[in-house]
């Protein structure tokens, strides 16, 4: 309703970033965008236009725009020198709440342009962080404002993508400030401070001295502790160990092969391998002393490769290492540019199912019109549509990541293209049918032992055609075996093979065992890990060589070398220590080299074995290098958001939790510097 | 009611620990028939013995002419094959996984120990993937195992499950009896499948302790051996 005929009245609008501002700004705003500069920052701008609202009517509206948090959070600086205070002080200490220099001007223009609006529009992402920078912005917004704290004058946008008519809708129905999530982030900032600060001093305190004694320079900087990057650097260090201490063993396995209708059949041993000669022996013994093997079972069967689930944030950084070859941290923000420009949804979900209201046909069909994907769309949209597989996750907030609009690859850059192309193709593979084929299972008895082999026959590639990423491929074809048939195998003999290390940890292999073990939400992981790097606790080096399959397979026949496809190159094979079944999978990495290509692998510097290896020394109900910690945190930030904890509840619990584990570790601590004198000082025994 | 008579009692267990194969020796029933009060139920008496008898070492505990043990060529790697009628009874002195690598053993020890296993405090190392096709053997799964057993008599041999057996694997006690029936031994090595075996059960708490305090000791030497398993 206007204000006593003074004119329409004033909405501020606030985003997140600056472009996502002007997106909104030129969607609503229809073109008529008047753009000014503010003071004190040459980021931010404010957008004017008039909008009409749909209960509020016809408003004047100024849209702008924050930097990320406004606020930051400190100790009162009493604090602030270390050797002034214990670092058990920090748990209790006074926290601080300021605007931090750099963002003076975004919060004073946040102040003066409340001042004469009637509401207040939030539309920051909608995750939980950005719940916190709504909560932020208002309080900034207050100062100039009193009345935006009444009931329905702060009012919140809920959106995933900056597409266009998207947007008209979150601007026309907004929500609330959802405060549980908000006050999640608050006590994780909370928490983070106290117990990285005070972690990170005593740590520093205990084994700084020394080494700075020992090398006779000041180089060796803080050392600091992270509640996740340390459970992060355990999984690394775990896994380097492993490969070191690994002591290979000999195995022996049966191999047989019949020849029938000119083909040569290789059958596997039930038992796969035996690490016992003597038993291996008689078994194969006996095999020969019954002369003949009998077909036990011919099964042939349809069989499935299942498209893939809807794309979450944790699934798109492994791809991204795996098949892009951009570590996590790259991938994100190729993700989130091409987010802002409105290419692709939201890319930071844990959802991996559509719902089902979506006009998935319609995102379809937009990527008819070009690009390498233009003709399976087009196909897809002729009937060969089926309804994506749904995972079992849903945050609630956003929906799987996907290609939102259309854009010519051409117009992104080189790495963005890689990106672009990806969601692209995984939205696409979804909407497929899944690939299908004609599976065979044979099985011979051959004295006391089974053999088996199996043969593929892929019927209708159908998503495999647009989702390079997977590979499946027809094996030879069988001869005609019966049940009952009996034949003299052609031949049979003992195989001596060797088992071999793992790899050390790739970075799709780290996400995956973070994700695994509930640490680090699809927003943070990335960032643990490159700040392991920073640290200097960890390194990465491109893979030498590829590992073995399975760690324990020497296997010759694990399937032809398939040829990398064309685009986009795929080259290297599985980074896990296990999983067999070379068959299907692009071949070993032949790209000798450029070092460019390949996948990346995670070394721990002397100082991050040190660091894991003392404190897994003083006893694991320490376990600072152990994930559950973390993995408990996290369910607590959970529990705010869902109303059934308090801030206070879950700062004060954790808090006493890791003052408890300070003091365990200040009693342990010669484990720790002994650890630093064997790793750091190769000071052995 | 009246109460039986020693003899009476002594003569039904004996009767009833032959009948489950452990037939005990004079001596072992002399200090045994002490211990009990005669007039409790006779089935109580007889389970009794049987828990007793299971917990001892049978070289020392069981009568060796009622007991049937394994002829003397049976070790002999020359003979290809042959078949023992039995019931034989013999005790489990070691068992072994021979189907999974013994240094990933270790290392499954090595994270129970590092309290990895233990509830709430459980640490996912192996990440299973999306797309796996079939079934892959885990590499927790067990067997086949190969055991270590002793007769009677004190004689040795070398046994292998053929198919899976209820109750061997390497949680079993080291000392658990097994009655062996119409079993092949080829090349000296028993061959055992469920048919052939029955596991009565028991435990020789002395061994089973040493087995268990010396496992991972073990299993790291045996795999710096190279994992050659001719030990026969």
């Amino acid at each position: 309703m206007p204000r006593n005929g003074d004119g329409p009245m004033k909405v501020l609008c606030v985003a997140e970033k600056p472009s996502i501002a002007k997106a909104v700004a030129n969607h609503l705003g229809g073109g008529q965008v008047n753009t000014r500069n503010i003071q004190g920052n040459v980021y931010v701008k404010n957008f004017e236009f008039q909008y009409s609202f749909p209960t509020w009517g016809n408003c004047n509206v100024t849209m702008t725009s924050v930097l990320g948090h406004l606020l930051s959070h400190d100790f009162d600086p009493r604090y602030k020198i270390w050797r002034d205070c214990e670092p058990s002080d920090l748990f209790d200490a006074q926290i601080l709440t300021f605007v931090e220099e750099g963002k003076k001007g975004v919060a004073s223009n946040i102040e003066r342009q409340a001042r004469d609006a009637k509401y207040l529009f939030i539309w920051t992402d909608c995750d939980r962080e950005g719940e916190n920078i709504g909560a932020e912005i208002r309080h900034e917004a207050l100062k100039g404002n009193r009345s935006l704290s009444d009931p329905g004058k702060t009012v919140r946008a809920r959106f995933s993508n900056i597409e266009r008519a998207h947007i008209i809708n979150a601007a026309r129905n907004p929500v609330t400030l959802d405060e549980a999530q908000s006050n999640a982030v608050a006590s994780r900032i909370e928490l983070d401070l106290r117990i990285g600060a005070s972690f990170t001093r005593n740590l520093t305190l205990s084994v700084q001295p020394m080494i700075h004694q020992h090398f006779r320079n000041k180089d060796q900087g803080v050392i600091s502790y992270g509640s996740c990057q340390f459970p992060t650097l355990g999984f690394v260090v775990e896994r380097y160990l492993r490969v070191r201490n690994f002591v290979p063993e000999t195995f022996w396995t049966i191999k047989l092969m019949h020849e029938k209708d000119g083909i040569k059949v290789n059958f596997r041993w039930a038992r796969n391998h035996l690490f016992d000669r003597m038993v291996a022996v008689i078994l194969f013994e006996r095999c020969l002393t019954s002369k003949t093997a009998q077909v036990m079972k011919v099964q042939t069967k349809p069989t499935s490769k299942w498209k893939p689930l809807p794309l979450t944030t944790v699934e798109l950084q492994k791809c991204g290492s795996r098949f892009l070859y951009l570590d996590s941290h790259r991938v994100m923000q190729l993700a989130e540019a091409l987010y802002q420009k409105g290419w692709i949804s939201y890319p930071r979900t844990e959802t991996d199912q559509f719902d089902c209201g979506m006009d998935l046909r319609a995102l379809v069909q937009k990527q008819r019109q070009g690009g390498p994907w233009a003709q399976f769309a087009r196909g897809l949209v002729n009937g060969g549509f089926s309804a994506p597989r749904n995972g079992r996750n849903n945050d609630k907030a956003h929906p799987p990541i996907h290609p939102v609009n259309f854009v010519a690859p051409e117009q992104l850059s080189p790495e963005e293209q890689r990106v672009h192309e990806f969601v692209v193709r995984r939205f696409l593979a979804c909407c497929s049918e899944d690939a299908r084929g004609s599976k065979t299972d044979i099985s011979l008895l051959y004295g006391s032992e089974t053999f088996n082999t199996s043969g593929l026959v892929v019927l209708a590639r159908n998503y495999l055609d647009v989702y390079r990423y997977d590979r499946w491929t027809s094996s030879q074809d069988l001869p005609d075996f019966r049940e009952g048939d009996v034949l003299e195998p052609t031949e049979a003999r003992i195989h001596e093979g060797k088992t071999s290390p793992p790899g050390y940890l790739t970075e799709p292999e780290l996400i995956a065992l973070m994700d695994a073990n509930g640490i680090g939400t699809d927003a943070t992981m990335a960032e643990h890990i490159s700040k392991i790097k920073e640290r200097n606790y960890a390194t990465t080096r491109p893979r030498a060589r590829p590992p073995r399959q399975n760690n324990e397979d020497d296997d010759e026949d694990s399937g032809p070398d398939v040829p990398p496809a064309a685009q986009p190159d795929r080259g290297r094979g599985r980074g896990r220590g296990r999983g067999r079944g070379g068959r299907g999978v692009g071949g070993t990495n032949t790209r000798g080299g450029g070092g460019t290509s390949g996948v990346q692998e995670f070394i721990p510097t002397t100082l991050g074995v040190a660091l894991v290896e003392g404190y897994e020394n003083m006893g694991f109900d320490i376990s600072l290098t152990k994930p559950f910690l973390r993995k408990e945190m996290e369910l607590k930030m959970k529990a705010i958001c869902e109303g059934r904890k308090t801030k206070a509840e879950v700062v004060h619990e954790t808090i006493e939790q890791y003052r408890d584990v300070y003091v365990r570790t200040q009693q342990r601590l010669d484990a720790l510097r002994a650890a630093v004198r064997k790793y750091c000082f190769s000071e052995n025994g | 009611m009246a109460t039986p008579s020693p003899d009476d009692v002594a003569a039904s267990i004996q009767a009833y620990l032959s009948s489950r194969g452990v037939p005990p020796s004079q001596i072992w029933l002399r200090t045994f028939m002490p211990t009990i009060k005669l007039n409790s139920p006779i089935v109580a008496l007889q389970k009794t013995a049987l828990f007793r008898v299971l917990a001892t070492d049978i070289t020392t505990s069981l009568n060796k002419t009622s007991v049937q043990t394994l002829p003397g060529n049976v070790t002999n790697p020359a003979v290809k094959d042959q078949t023992l009628r039995g019931p034989i009874t013999v005790q489990v002195l070691d068992v072994e996984d021979i189907g999974r690598s013994r240094w990933s053993q270790v290392e499954a020890i090595e994270a129970q120990e590092r309290g990895e296993t233990t509830k709430g405090r459980e640490v996912i190392r192996v990440v299973p993937e999306e797309n796996a096709s079939s079934a892959e053997p885990a590499a927790t799964s067990s067997g086949p195992h190969k055991l270590l057993l002793q007769d009677a008599s004190g004689t040795n041999m070398y046994a292998m499950e053929l198919t899976p057996v209820n109750g061997i694997g390497v949680q079993m006690s080291i000392g658990t009896k097994l009655v062996l029936r119409d079993i092949t031994v080829a090349r000296g090595m028993c061959l055992i499948e469920t048919k052939a075996v029955e596991v009565i059960g028991g435990k020789v708490e002395a061994w089973d302790k040493k087995w268990r305090k010396e496992r991972k000791a073990r299993l790291k030497q045996m795999a710096r051996l190279g994992g050659d398993g001719d030990q026969g």
